[in-house]
Formats: structure tokens, C-alpha cells, sequence
């Protein structure tokens, strides 16, 4: 009998051992950026395209790009809850990222900071997602934006060439481009 | 000291009629739970009936025969605890995917529906979010009953709901004996070996689930171990496949229990875990939905005590310690929501079998610690939280021959403690404290022979959940932004059933209504505004007077062989008050589920049809939902060979491959539930 209750005593300290584990979260919560609109400018500082609480500005040209081409610097802005436009969080944790519905038709080519290019890869349309990621979330998204990709051209006859100098990058402007992330502000409404 | 209860009919028809009505006996109907009738004396041949007084009231003797158990649960087995119990009376489930599904009572769902494992907190989320699955394998359960009346309050504060009590039989008190150790049942030897395997597989799913099981009891010390497996792909319906919707469980199950003189002590660990799919390409949720992971284990302690003067007032204490952790990923790589839950559980019990003019007493109390820390993409800040409560139940015969009253009270506090947070507003990590009270009285008459009209009355009540009270930010899987209220008040109500059963020779049929009026009824409701950063749905928890109103009633033939019907039908209707009485959000329409049978000594064939009639009350922004009606059969073999018992349940679910849309689910507006369904339940056990 006395073995027995030792083999009853073991088995109840065995299952308190394998309760013994901690449980706590692998991921911590972080404070958040949030957006309530976006706006993408073309190298030039052209409007291509808008969106503010879920409502496109469909005046605006969108985004294109030739099949066999890489598109010229695209900024991203992002709009506050009063349509102010402000720039990307200026920090480690927050990065521009993207989903592509057909990755056979175009690719994003990402070099860093608040702002990406267009390489289109074969004639059609597809839709594009941009985030802000956070750690391994998303902040913020845009609706699915369309996007169009053209004939396919020669690569001297695009009208980016990728070793060009583009115009976002270049000093002494006002669109700046440092460190990955734009110094630039302004108002549109 | 037990007290006798004199019955006194005038003829042997009505005497037959009482025996079964009011007894259920087992070699009549098998209807009557057997702890009722174990004490029951009995004379078909005179006129009068002497029944020493049980423990329980005949209603909740009666009520036991509706416990989903042996083979009654095994034709209705399905692939979760929501749909297996899905036709019981007032009973529905909100669901988001197969997986997600949990029980609604009367129309109320989350906190307002407890559910129990082996008589202690079944530790999940499920309560908190659509897209929370419940944390335990319908497959393994051994009985699952629906607590109503009075009894909810040994458990929960929420009596307008109730209690859905999942029995695995862990810890096996019953075999687990010592040589002069008192008996509560039938004499067994001292080593004893028990054992069952079960396979469920299905099309509207495909894949298969099973479980494997052993209890043994060499000289008083009895050992269990349980280990089960699901696997199932993704759901068909009528409109083709609905990606995302896999579901791989896995549990494992050890148990012990001793008995020493007068004292019984067992333990049981259970672990969980699921991989589960929430389905996407909604507007506003991720194209690929969400992979959740969740993982459950449970320590539970468990001491019995019996007294040697009187072995049936007992002292239980139950010890649960839990650990629950719940991970959503939007991808693989990026983790969108992460809980991490430990929660401690006390519940002390002291049953009297009779005292003075009161039988069946509870008294008891439950404390509970509870801890929840939140990561990713989650806006509640971590909390702790800490309840308190004291409960009794007691019956007693009233003041008219046929009547019994059961009371019950509730009382006891919720104190939450929100820790700081870089997600949440600082105005809003405020500490609440409740005081919380629930008290029922259910009266039940026995007009006739084999017909008792009883009624409910009581007063229902819960704290905020932390989620209701802090959360402010999106629930990517569940496709909402949820904003919570730290200034909300406990929700409470007052409530009344009335209940007919009538037990016959031929049939037995039941209906009842039921009506609660809460005062400030919480509940997430759409504002009908977008967070655009996300591009959600706002849903904010409001307080709101509320009224609940419904009914219920079944019927089925009384015979345990030949040809068998039953019919079953539940309605409720819930409104706002406030100047057109709005309707209420989540409200389950109006269901008919009914079923033909013939059965014969080991073979049992049916055919059942189930309809649902369109929801058109509906709350702001809530989307309508149509009817449906859907077909099925059924075909059972049970049989007992070479000290072993097999059963082989084969039943075609949705025949005709109807469009089936769930009101209370939130994928309705792009899919329907599953499809034609062809499944199989081979058991055996020795």
C-alpha cells in the first residue's frame, strides 16, 4: 500500500512539473501610428494618387508603369485625422511594406524610407497594398490601389533608367531624402 | 433523517403514469436521472406510492435525462462542443469558421454563457472575440450538459444564460477505491481496466478525429490517460471551398485519483493545443485571413471528503490552475495578436443531503486570479483581475402536495486591476471594483400526474469583461475595431421562465417562455464608423436597458423501441429601449429542428430535417439572413460483444446541399455553412 501512495505522490509531483512553465507574451505591444489617409507623389512632386478615409480622388493619374520598366521615385505621405499631411514615423520600427496582388505583373522595389519604385513586369492591371509596418504588424494600409502595367519597352526607351539620378535623392531640394527618411512637410488640402 | 414524501393516486393507469411521469423509471421510460431513482420505494400494485425523499428535485431528476451522453451524444457528435449542442432547446452558435464556434443561450452569448470542464473554468478566450475558438475537443467529452435554473449560480452570476458543463471524467472518483472505503455505487473489484477509442471523420470537412482512452484501478489507485487528435482541411459549402478554415487539434489527458478512509484526493493535468484557420478576403480584413494558435494546459487538484456519519455530505475542493496562450498571425511571419493568460481557481463545496425542511443543499465559495498579458497587435492593456464569491442552492418541498422550490443565491465581488500600457489612453487604466449579486427561486408544481408547471424567477448580473472596459484598437481577425468603456456599469436584469412538461405513456412534450429585462446590457454594437488606418469596422461597448424575450418547446414519442418522432423549436427576440424599441444585435431567428426514427435492439435508422426562418430584426448596420431548410439521415449500430460495446453512427448532414447562412455568423455575407455532409462515428469500448 505504501508504494502505492509514494506512485500516487509521484504522479501528482509530475503534474505540478509540467505546469511549471511560464506563460507570457513573446511579442510586446507598441505604441501605434495611426493614419487616416495617404497621398503619393511622382518624383517631380506630382499628386498620383489619394486617399482620405476610405475615399479615393479618382482626378488624380494613379499609378503606372511600362511592362520591362522600373517607374521614377514615388513618395509616400500620409494625411491626419484633419487631412494634414505628415511624414512617416521617423524611427526603426516603422517601415514601408506592401502587398502586390499579382506579383507576375509587377514588383516593388523598395530602397529604403518612406518612398518606393514601380517595376513592371508584364502588360495588365493588379492592385498594390502599401503599410506601414510596425514590428510584425501593419499600422496602417491603403485600400487595394490599382495599378497599370503597359506594353512592355525597351530598357533604354523607359522613361526612368534605373542608374538615373533621381530627383527625390538629390541635395539641396526641398523633398530631401536622409537617412532613409524624407524631411518634408507640407499642406495640401 | 431523510424525509418521506407520500403520493397518493387512485388508480393503476395513473399510478403507471406517475411512476413514469414523475419518477421516470428506468424500467419503464429511462428517463430518470438514477441518483433520483436509486432511493425511490415503489408498489405498482397498490394505490399508494412512498418515495423517500431525494437529493434532488424531480425537476432537475427530469432534467438530467436531457444531458447529451452515451449514445445520444454520440449521434449528434460534430466538430465542435457549439454544433454538437446546437438543437438542444435555446440553444444557437456564433461562429467565424468552423473552428470559432461557441454556444448562445437564449440569445446571449459571450460572458453570459459559462462553460465548464469537469466542473471547473474551462480557461479559454472564447468568451472574449468571434474569432476565439473554444479550448476543448468535443471528442473526448464524456457528457455535456446544459445547467438551467437555480443550479447556474453554483457556478456563474449570469442566470439569463447559463452553464454549458463539459464532463471529461479526469479524475475517476467513482472506480477509485480502498478496501472499507465507502461506496457511493456498485461494488467493484480491485483491479479494473476500462478503456475506449473513438473515430469521427467527415466530407464537409474532410479529415477525422480521434480519441484513445484508459482508466485503471489497481487496489484503490485509479490512473487515466487520454490522448486525442483532430486533423480536418478546409470547409465545403454549396459555393465551393472556404480557404482558411483548417482546424488540427491535439490534447493529452493524465489523470489520478485515490482514496484514503474518508478522504479522496485526485489530480489531472490536460493539455490543448489547436491550429486553427479564420478565413479572409472580407473588406476591411487580411486577403488570407489568419492562422491562430492557441495552446491550453490545465492542473487541476481535486479533494473529496465524506463524512463518517453521513457519507453524502460531502466537502469537494477543486483547485485549477490554467495556462492559456493564444497567438494570431495575419502571416507567418507577422504576429497580429498574442494573449498569455494564467488564471488560479478555488472552488469549495459543501453538499447537505437534508437539513431541517431544505434537501439538496450547495454551499460553497469560488476565488479566483487572473492574469492576462496582451502582444501584438492588441489594445488592451495587460490586467489582473481578482473575484470572490460565496453561493448556496437549496430545495424544499412548498406548501402545496406536488410543489418543490429550489433558492439560490450568488454573492461576491470582481475587482480588475489594469496595469500600464503604451497602447492604452492613461484616463483610461482606471482600477474598477464590483459588487455583484444573482439570487434565483424556480417553483415547480406537479398539476397531475406526469405534468409539472414550473416557474423562474431570478435576477442576473456580471462585471465587464477587461476587453469591454479597456480595449481601444483593432481586432484584425475578427475584422473590427473595438472600443471599450472603463466607465461601464455591471450589467444586470431581472428575468422569469415558465415551463410545461408533460410526461405521457405515448409522448412527452415540453414548452416554456421566457422574458429578462436587463438594466444596462453589454454589448459591442457597429457605430456604423470606419478606422481608416486600419479600414475596420468601429464596434463600441455600450450599456443599454434591454428586453429578451422567447420560447421554446419540444416533443417526442416516450417509446425506447419502435417507431420514434421528436420535434424541437426555439425563438427569441430582443429589443433596445429606446424610442422605437430597436432590435437587438446577434439574435439567433426562429429554428425547427424535428426527426423521424425506427428503432430496434442495436440498430437505429432516422431521417431529420432543421429550418431556420429568415432574420429581419435586425440592429444598425447588421445585415439581414435568410432562411434555410436542410435534410439529413442517420443510421446507428450499437451492439455489445466479448465484454466490449461498440457503436457505429453514420449520418449525411445537409442532404440536399442547401445554402445555409448563420445569423449569428460573421462570415454569413460571403459564405454559407457547411455543405452536403457525410460523417462517421465508430466507437468501442471494454
Amino acid at each position: 500500500m505504501k508504494k502505492l501512495q509514494f506512485l500516487a505522490l509521484a504522479i501528482f509531483s509530475l503534474i505540478f512539473a509540467a505546469c511549471g512553465d511560464s506563460n507570457s507574451t513573446s511579442t510586446e505591444q507598441h505604441e501605434h501610428f495611426e493614419v487616416e489617409g495617404w497621398r503619393l507623389y511622382s518624383a517631380e512632386w506630382d499628386t498620383l494618387y489619394s486617399v482620405y478615409r476610405g475615399k479615393e480622388d479618382s482626378k488624380l493619374p494613379g499609378l503606372k508603369v511600362n511592362a520591362n520598366c522600373m517607374s521614377a521615385h514615388i513618395h509616400v505621405k500620409f494625411l491626419d485625422e484633419n487631412k494634414k499631411e505628415i511624414a512617416g514615423p521617423n524611427d526603426e520600427e516603422h517601415s514601408l511594406g506592401w502587398e502586390v496582388g499579382n506579383k507576375k505583373i509587377l514588383d516593388i522595389h523598395f530602397e529604403g524610407g518612406w518612398g518606393f519604385h514601380l517595376k513592371g513586369l508584364k502588360k495588365g492591371e493588379t492592385t498594390l497594398i502599401l503599410k506601414v509596418k510596425h514590428h510584425d504588424h501593419a499600422d496602417a494600409k491603403t485600400p487595394e490601389i490599382k495599378v497599370v502595367v503597359d506594353k512592355a519597352l525597351d530598357a533604354d526607351k523607359c522613361p526612368f533608367q534605373e542608374d538615373e539620378d533621381d530627383p527625390s535623392t538629390s541635395s539641396g531640394t526641398e523633398h530631401e531624402h536622409e537617412g532613409g527618411n524624407h524631411n518634408h512637410e507640407h499642406d495640401h488640402e | 433523517m431523510s424525509m418521506k414524501a407520500e403520493i397518493t393516486i387512485t388508480s393503476t393507469i395513473m399510478n403507471r403514469t406517475l411512476i413514469r411521469a414523475a419518477m421516470g423509471s428506468l424500467l419503464l421510460g429511462g428517463f430518470l436521472h438514477f441518483s433520483f431513482a436509486q432511493e425511490f420505494v415503489q408498489d405498482l400494485g397498490n394505490s399508494t406510492i412512498v418515495a423517500e425523499q431525494s437529493t434532488e428535485t424531480v425537476l432537475d431528476g427530469l432534467r438530467e435525462d436531457e444531458v447529451l451522453k452515451t449514445e445520444k451524444l454520440d449521434r449528434k457528435i460534430s466538430t465542435t462542443i457549439a454544433e454538437t449542442i446546437k438543437n438542444e432547446p435555446d440553444i444557437a452558435f456564433r461562429s467565424m469558421g468552423p473552428a470559432a464556434a461557441r454556444p448562445v443561450i437564449k440569445g446571449l452569448s459571450g460572458s453570459h454563457v459559462v462553460i465548464t470542464e469537469d466542473g471547473s473554468f474551462c480557461g479559454d478566450m472564447s468568451a472574449t472575440s468571434p474569432d476565439h475558438a473554444v479550448a476543448s475537443e468535443v471528442l473526448t467529452a464524456h457528457k455535456l450538459r446544459i445547467t438551467r435554473g437555480p443550479q447556474i449560480l453554483t457556478q456563474s452570476f449570469a442566470t439569463a444564460g447559463g452553464v454549458i458543463q463539459v464532463e471529461h471524467n479526469d479524475i475517476t472518483f467513482e472506480i477509485a477505491r480502498s478496501q472499507g472505503a465507502p461506496t457511493q455505487s456498485a461494488a467493484v473489484s480491485n483491479t479494473q481496466i476500462h478503456g475506449y477509442i473513438t473515430d469521427y471523420a467527415e466530407s464537409g470537412q474532410p479529415g477525422f478525429a480521434t480519441v484513445v482512452g484508459l482508466n485503471g484501478n489497481i487496489h484503490g489507485l485509479s490512473l487515466k490517460g487520454e490522448l486525442s487528435a483532430r486533423n480536418m482541411g478546409d470547409m465545403k459549402t454549396p459555393k465551393g471551398s472556404l480557404k482558411n478554415t483548417e482546424i488540427e487539434n491535439k490534447s493529452i489527458a493524465v489523470g489520478a485519483a485515490y482514496t484514503f478512509e474518508r478522504f479522496k484526493f485526485g489530480a489531472s493535468f490536460r493539455t490543448f493545443n489547436s491550429n486553427y484557420g479564420i478565413p479572409g478576403g472580407f473588406i476591411g480584413g487580411h486577403p488570407n485571413g489568419v492562422d491562430i494558435e492557441l495552446s491550453k494546459r490545465d492542473l487541476t487538484l481535486r479533494g473529496l471528503y465524506l463524512p463518517a456519519q453521513k457519507s453524502s455530505d460531502t466537502l469537494s475542493v477543486t483547485f485549477r490552475l490554467n495556462q492559456y496562450h493564444h497567438t494570431e498571425y495575419e502571416t507567418k511571419e507577422y504576429v497580429g495578436a498574442e494573449f498569455a493568460v494564467n488564471q488560479e481557481n478555488v472552488h469549495i463545496e459543501k453538499f447537505i443531503a437534508q437539513s431541517g425542511p431544505f434537501f439538496g443543499i450547495h454551499i460553497g465559495g469560488e476565488f479566483d486570479i487572473r492574469s492576462i498579458e496582451m502582444g501584438g497587435y492588441v489594445f488592451t492593456p495587460p490586467t489582473n483581475s481578482y473575484a470572490a464569491s460565496l453561493f448556496s442552492v437549496a430545495s424544499l418541498n412548498g406548501w402545496r402536495n406536488g410543489l418543490e422550490i429550489t433558492l439560490s443565491a450568488r454573492l461576491g465581488g470582481a475587482f480588475i486591476r489594469p496595469r500600464e500600457s503604451v497602447v492604452a489612453d492613461k484616463d483610461a487604466i482606471e482600477d474598477r471594483n464590483f459588487a455583484l449579486w444573482a439570487i434565483a427561486a424556480e417553483f415547480s408544481q406537479r398539476v397531475a400526474p406526469g405534468k409539472f408547471l414550473t416557474l423562474d424567477v431570478f435576477r442576473t448580473t456580471r462585471a465587464p469583461t477587461i476587453e469591454e472596459l479597456y480595449n481601444q484598437g483593432p481586432h484584425l481577425a475578427a475584422y473590427t475595431y473595438e472600443r471599450g468603456n472603463h466607465k461601464l456599469d455591471a450589467e444586470s436584469g431581472y428575468g422569469a421562465e415558465l415551463e410545461f412538461r408533460d410526461y405521457g405513456e405515448i409522448i412527452n412534450w415540453r414548452a416554456a417562455v421566457h422574458s429578462t429585462w436587463f438594466l444596462n446590457h453589454l454589448a459591442p454594437r457597429a457605430t456604423g464608423d470606419t478606422n481608416w488606418s486600419q479600414i475596420l469596422p468601429i464596434y463600441q461597448v455600450s450599456g443599454d436597458d434591454a428586453l429578451l424575450m422567447g420560447a421554446n418547446a419540444s416533443i417526442e414519442t416516450a417509446a425506447e423501441t419502435g417507431f420514434y418522432a421528436q420535434a424541437g423549436a426555439s425563438y427569441v427576440c430582443g429589443f433596445y429601449q429606446n424610442e422605437n424599441w430597436s432590435d437587438m444585435p446577434q439574435i439567433p431567428p426562429f429554428k425547427f429542428h424535428g426527426e423521424f426514427a425506427y428503432v430496434w435492439t442495436h440498430v437505429r435508422a432516422g431521417i431529420n430535417t432543421e429550418f431556420a426562418l429568415a432574420q429581419n430584426r435586425l440592429d444598425r448596420y447588421e445585415q439581414r439572413t435568410p432562411g434555410f431548410v436542410t435534410f439529413g439521415a442517420s443510421l446507428e449500430f450499437h451492439w455489445s460483444l466479448t465484454l466490449a460495446h461498440y457503436s457505429i453512427v453514420l449520418r449525411g448532414d445537409n442532404l440536399f446541399n442547401a445554402d445555409v447562412r448563420n445569423h449569428l455568423s460573421r462570415l454569413k455575407s460571403v459564405m454559407p455553412e457547411k455543405g452536403r455532409n457525410v460523417s462517421i462515428l465508430a466507437k468501442a469500448e471494454f
